[in-house]
């Protein structure tokens, strides 16, 4: 290990500090035990939380920003749950997305669903088939879902620009 | 006791029979649930990731419609119920969120003041309803079926916020199904995520975190599998499928449609024939009338 994960303080902290959910990064000590509980970390070499961690504080704040990493978290908690120093990267990686989101770096799977959530109002409107709504008769449930999909429109108008991208409020 | 049943998006469409087992067994154990109108998505992942504002307005929206109706919500979701519980402590604790959000639901006249409960199923079979009622309404108690237990993260992480049980050691699930007949079975990485959400992102890596859930799972030689999630339940009976799945697939069941039937609730009544692996062993050990 370098000395400089141990001196954790550059720019890019700070910015991620400032947003909630981000305010314990910098007590991170780089132990280690996020990525050794984490089931994504076990499952793809690809992901490891606290490298993410590391370069948010050796602050590469380009590299980390345009980085689908930060999105591969599942904020299941495990790494939360048994980090000693009080940190949680699920809360820091999503200080992260909000600051990526505002520059435009949003993995389009979350643009996509964004859209279709802020349209309807809810999920799965286009799955919601006339099969599905006969399973639902037959079980004696209520076919009419009856989601409302006014307050959405609301929501995008005041909090994202066209492209997705969080709106200053 | 009456409670508005919010759905949310997945379950009514790609597990309604866990809705219907839902209301059937817990009008059986003395709790009302109301048809939620009106409503919309809590906001989970999609609209957390991209704004703490709109995640805030989506669930807030939700405890305010309930505040309105007087009645606290069920959620048989873990992303709902975490959702909506986040945003509560959230609203609650911070007075400019609060505000911003209330701003917005002012246009139809709802308000939120954090006067509604958010309770997952978990919580109302516990603590409203109780293990031991559970236990004395049984009627036909399983023989002894070794079943696995899955919680699911957002059901019981962070602890601070949800209060569901003990996130490292959960122990509902067991005692419910001991409690009906069945062997709580243990086995290794049980309060582990089942990949889930990595769905999004990355489906490869996503069956593997499943499969090895599984894979635990048929270690322990456990005959099922109970969820209290929709999405877990759905995605750990996907990954028994398709190339890499293990030969023998173990069933998974949600706890309400797993309860049913020991509780004398027809079995078309919890869409046990929907469940994508069939749980015909599970249910051959249920014995005949106990009382
Ligand atoms: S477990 Fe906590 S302190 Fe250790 S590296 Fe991860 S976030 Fe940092
Ligand atoms: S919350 Fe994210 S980083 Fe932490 S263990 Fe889960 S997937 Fe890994």
């Amino acid at each position: 290990m370098t000395n400089e994960i141990h001196t954790p303080s550059s720019e890019f902290a700070r910015e991620v500090a400032s947003v909630p959910g981000g305010e314990a990064i910098n007590k991170c000590i780089q132990c280690g035990i996020c990525t050794a509980s984490c089931m994504v970390a076990r499952a793809s070499e690809k992901y490891r939380p606290r490298k993410i961690i590391q370069k948010i504080l050796i602050g590469k704040r380009d590299e980390v920003l345009r980085s689908d990493q930060p999105w591969f978290c599942m904020t299941c908690r495990m790494c939360e749950e048994n980090c000693q120093e009080g940190v949680s990267p699920a809360e820091i990686f999503h200080a992260v997305r909000f600051i990526a989101a505002r520059e435009g770096h949003i993995p389009n799977v979350f643009r996509n669903t964004l859209d279709t959530v802020l349209t309807d109002g809810w999920l799965l409107k286009d799955a919601y088939s006339d099969f599905i709504e006969d399973e639902r008769d037959d079980l004696g449930l209520e076919v009419d879902l009856r989601f409302n999909d006014g307050f959405v429109k609301r929501v995008r108008e005041r909090y994202f620009s066209p492209d997705m991208r969080e709106a200053e409020v | 006791m009456d409670m508005l049943l919010y759905r949310g998006c997945t379950a009514p469409v790609r597990l309604p029979a866990y809705e219907a087992a839902t209301i059937a067994v817990l009008e059986k154990l003395g709790v009302n649930l109301i048809e939620f109108k009106d409503t919309n998505c809590c906001g989970a992942q999609y609209v957390e990731s991209l704004s703490r504002n709109a995640f805030a307005a989506m669930s807030g929206r939700i405890l305010a419609l309930a505040e309105k109706e007087g009645l606290d919500i069920l959620a048989i979701c873990g992303a709902c119920s975490g959702s909506l519980k986040i945003n509560k402590y959230h609203l609650d604790n911070d007075p400019t969120l609060r505000d911003e959000v209330n701003s917005l639901l002012a246009d139809e006249g709802l308000k939120y003041t954090g006067k509604v409960r958010v309770r997952h199923l978990l919580q109302v079979l516990h603590e409203d309803i109780g293990i031991d009622a559970v236990e004395r309404a049984v009627v036909r108690p399983y023989d002894g079926i070794r079943m696995a237990a899955h919680y699911g993260c957002h059901v019981t992480r962070p602890y601070e916020i949800v209060q569901v049980d003990d996130p490292e050691n959960p122990t509902i699930l067991d005692r419910l199904v001991e409690a009906v007949g069945g062997v709580a079975v243990d086995y290794a990485g049980k309060t582990r995520c089942c990949g889930g959400p990595m769905l999004a992102m990355d489906e490869g890596i996503a069956s593997a975190i499943g499969r090895q859930k599984i894979q635990n799972i048929a270690e322990a030689r456990a005959d099922g599998l109970v969820t209290a999630c929709v999405f877990c339940d759905i995605q750990l009976t996907q990954v028994q499928f398709g190339e890499g799945a293990i030969d023998k697939r173990i069933p998974v069941i949600t706890i309400p449609q797993f309860l049913g039937p020991a509780l004398g609730i027809d079995e078309d009544v919890l869409g046990l024939e929907l469940n994508k692996i069939t749980p015909s062993d599970i249910m051959a050990s249920l014995q005949e009338g106990r009382q």
